[in-house]
């Protein structure tokens, strides 16, 4: 799985907002010119992107797997015909060039993820949305990835009970309202806890945040990123 | 040594309530966004994605329920592997499988769902809402989930829309059969505590 890994490659050391602008400016930029030029271009920026941030095109490959064996079926289904010739080769063609878009994205998407802690990105989203939404956006993104484990735990503990108590003899929708009416009890219980421990520690709209600050290293990626985004005005 | 002093601005009782809400509700769709029960036979799995949109928009109303989507998407941008199959990252959304469109469409769904729901920000007690209003609520969600899914799937893989259609159709049928769950489990009482 593509994670975080700490380091000291240049970009893991980029402004997180940067980095998120390439990413939909790159994306905005194959949508928008889906010619054989541009993929190849794309896809070599995504190689750089990955050598930069030191991981392998292959394990790339294999994180998103499941992904591209997905993608792959696309041109099929786009080639064939109710009726003779059966297989036409030219909206398959289409459809390969389309998905072919998505290598350089997904490319670049695993640099970042892989050069940017969850708490940057945070950062990031706090200080692209002004005032109080962006500073619930930033709380609230630091508390799902911290309460996500122990939902997906409770979620797993009631399927395992409903299993146990032979849940697989009751029909498919049965099974599902039990999982989903105990997992929500058990979820809702979770929100009134958290928000007494909120309100515990003085929850404020005005806490510290980590510093943040686009230095001239930053300014090619931004220009980059600027560059991608507006190039189908071109 | 300089000594900094700032008055503190706490954020109010209600906001609390339902930024918790929005917090566990989003880890909420996370999870059930990784549990699936396998049907018999070659059907697809019965994923449990949409009840996040579904119990977002109906407990928590527009704002709260679209905070709750928005976190869930934001943190799977930030990648935490969140999405179906442990998946995530701007990419996996912008284009990933091109069913990226039905993620950004559950956030836009609870939206649609809260506000027909709650005719406005702050949520209103489920008990006073009629179940035709519920259900209208949930289908508008489903409808836009599917309007926004389907044209992003054919962009992105270049299916041709009514081929883009057909693929996605199968899927409807279990869609709504989740909408009458959800809304039986509100009609039921089982919620009836909150």
């Amino acid at each position: 799985m593509l994670t975080y890994r700490p380091g000291a490659t240049v970009l893991h050391r980029l402004d997180p907002r940067g980095k998120l602008l390439v990413q939909f400016g790159l994306a905005i930029a194959v949508v928008a010119h889906p010619t054989v030029p541009w993929l190849a271009g794309a896809t070599l920026l995504g190689l750089v992107a990955l050598a930069a941030a030191r991981l392998s095109p292959l394990t790339v490959l294999r994180a998103y797997w499941v992904v591209f064996a997905v993608l792959a079926v696309a041109p099929f289904l786009a080639g064939v015909a109710p009726g003779p010739p059966w297989f036409r080769v030219d909206p398959a063609l289409r459809s390969l060039r389309l998905v072919a878009r998505v290598v350089p994205v997904l490319f670049v998407s695993a640099a970042y993820l892989h050069t940017t802690s969850v708490r940057e990105t945070r950062a990031a989203v706090q200080r692209l949305v002004p005032g109080k939404a962006g500073q619930l956006l930033g709380v609230g993104m630091a508390l799902v990835v911290r309460l996500f484990p122990l939902v997906l735990a409770d979620v797993r503990e009631v399927r395992d009970a409903i299993r146990a108590r032979g849940g697989q003899q009751r029909p498919a929708w049965e099974r599902a309202r039990l999982l989903v009416v105990r997992s929500l009890e058990r979820t809702l219980a979770r929100s009134d806890r958290l928000g007494v421990a909120l309100r515990a520690r003085c929850f404020a709209w005005n806490p510290t945040l980590p510093p943040l600050a686009i230095e001239r290293r930053d300014y090619p990626v931004l220009a980059l990123g600027v560059a991608l985004a507006l190039s189908p005005l071109v | 040594m300089s000594q900094q002093y700032g008055s503190v601005e706490l954020v109010g009782d209600e906001t609390v309530r339902y930024f918790t809400m929005a917090v566990l509700l989003a880890a909420l769709t996370a999870a059930l966004s990784q549990i699936s029960i396998p049907l018999p036979g070659s059907l697809p799995p019965f994923s449990l994605q949409p009840f996040g949109m579904f119990f977002a928009g109906l407990l928590l109303g527009p704002l709260w329920g679209g905070l709750a989507l928005a976190l869930y998407l934001l943190v799977g941008i930030a990648g935490v592997p969140v999405f179906s199959n442990g998946n995530a990252g701007l990419g996996y959304v912008l284009v990933g499988q091109g069913t990226g469109g039905f993620l950004v469409g559950f956030l836009v769904g609870a939206v649609v769902a809260g506000a027909i729901v709650h005719r406005g920000t702050t949520p209103r007690d489920l008990r006073t809402v009629s179940v035709p209003v519920q259900v209208a609520g949930l289908v508008a969600a489903l409808a836009v989930v599917y309007a926004i899914g389907v044209p992003w799937l054919s962009a992105v893989t270049g299916l041709p829309l009514p081929r883009a259609a057909t693929v996605m159709a199968p899927f409807v049928p279990f869609d709504l059969l989740k909408l009458g769950i959800a809304v039986a489990i509100v009609e039921g009482g089982y919620l009836a505590v909150r």
